[in-house]
């Protein structure tokens, strides 16, 4: 979340990627960091440690979502 | 700064209790005037900020830090070196906001040197890192409130360890520099020997090492170094899986002689260790897959000074191994900030300044 919000605030058009069992510290980050708005979507959790195939999964699944919040729909 | 109402102390603390204020443990109730004593220990403004602490990005006032330090326990003659250590975290090279968000279990563990070890009472010697020593205690367990009440880390939530530690309670003591061989840390550090200074670094549960052998042999100075080595190139750790990051090292005054009785000194020891802290290739590949090592044995710490090396605890078989997170914008370094002890105020009722 705070990479994503360093992103956003530099102008950069940006979505966060927080997985599930972070969407609290998460959002948590977002408020305190003064951009509780910023687009996100959540995955799965866990991301980190897992394999690529995993990963590549979850990126499939995510893709059209990320899309969606980048394009403000 | 906003007050809280209660009939009496023991509502006030399950008060706090509730608000998730609390470490879990019961705490010293905040009072208006026990803060506004211990603020005037620091010889700072109560208004005055040390900076913004993570992740909850919140001004760290001298006010509420010594919040912290009333709820965690200490005396007014702690302050300084708490003062100290919450500067030291919110130096940007120690990637505080992200430390406090990890799945990782580490801490700051707080080193203290100098004549500030006396003054505030910081214990060196046998079980410093247990429980029975009010300073080290106290100290530790304030910086660890100001995380969670300024710093807004909370278990779960913003907080992410997945276990943590003990340590996560409290990680403070002083290095006995009298049983020493060698200069003091601060002192290799870069800082005058009359000066006294915190340094903190993100820590992971002390690895107890055991060492013996017959002091003043090469023989034994050698089967010691990697014994201690070993500690930090178990593939377990970050240290030698993700490497790039620092460790700590707290020799008890038995092993440190046995090294300096051979003619090493703190430097040497820092080389040699980082000589031999290296995973072979083939660990790497068995742990982590093969072919990642790319067939080359990878060390632990890209130099030296990458260790800090320390002497504390009592007398005997074992020393004590921190490895650490190694992750973070600047993997987590260790930082040293100056105690300011002429600072303070003269406290009514206390015996000095």
């Amino acid at each position: 979340m705070r990479d994503g919000i360093i992103l956003a605030r530099s102008g950069v058009p940006t979505v966060a990627l927080v997985t599930s069992e972070f969407t609290p510290q998460g959002d948590f980050v977002a408020r305190s960091s003064g951009m509780p708005d910023i687009p996100r979507v959540e995955l799965p959790h866990p991301v980190a440690g897992t394999d690529d195939a995993t990963m590549a999964t979850i990126a499939a699944h995510a893709a059209d979502a990320v899309i969606d919040a980048w394009s403000g729909r | 700064m906003s007050v809280l109402e209660a009939s009496d102390d023991a509502a006030a603390l399950e008060l706090l209790h509730e608000l998730g204020c609390t470490d879990g443990l019961p705490v010293v109730v905040p009072t208006e005037e026990r803060v506004a004593r211990m603020a005037l220990a620091s010889g700072l403004d109560p208004s005055l900020s040390l900076g913004l602490m993570g992740p909850a990005m919140a001004e760290c006032t001298v006010e509420l830090l010594a919040t912290a330090a009333v709820m965690a326990g200490c005396l007014p003659d702690h302050m300084p070196v708490v003062l100290a250590a919450a500067t030291a975290v919110l130096d940007p090279r120690f990637d505080l906001t992200e430390m406090q968000a990890t799945t990782h279990a580490t801490t700051p563990l707080v080193i203290v040197n100098g004549p500030a070890r006396a003054a505030a009472g910081v214990h060196a010697g046998f079980g410093a890192l247990g429980p029975g020593h009010r300073a080290n205690a106290s100290i530790g367990r304030a910086l660890r409130l100001a995380m969670i009440n300024i710093g807004g880390g909370r278990s779960g939530s913003s907080d992410m360890a997945l276990l943590g530690h003990g340590g996560k309670f409290t990680m403070c003591l002083a290095e006995d520099e009298e049983a020493s061989p060698w200069e003091p840390l601060h002192v290799a550090l870069g800082h005058a020997a009359t000066s006294s200074t915190v340094t903190v670094m993100g820590a992971d549960a002390p690895t107890s090492v055991i060492g013996t052998g017959q002091a003043g042999t090469t023989v034994y100075a050698e089967r010691l170094l990697t014994s201690l080595a070993t500690a930090f190139r178990s593939i377990v750790s970050n240290n030698a899986a993700i490497r790039g990051g620092q460790a700590a090292l707290a020799l008890n005054p038995d092993h440190a002689h046995a090294l300096h009785s051979v003619g090493l000194g703190r430097a040497d020891v820092q080389r040699e260790l980082t000589d031999r802290a290296v995973v072979p290739a083939d660990v790497i590949d068995a742990a982590a897959g093969p072919s990642r090592s790319g067939g080359r044995d990878r060390p632990c710490f890209a130099e030296p000074d990458d260790l800090l090396v320390l002497v504390a605890g009592g007398t005997g078989l074992y020393s004590a191994a921190f490895t650490t997170w190694s992750t973070g914008p600047h993997r987590n370094r260790a930082v040293t900030t100056p105690v300011l002890l002429d600072q303070a105020c003269a406290l009514p009722g206390s015996a000095g300044p």
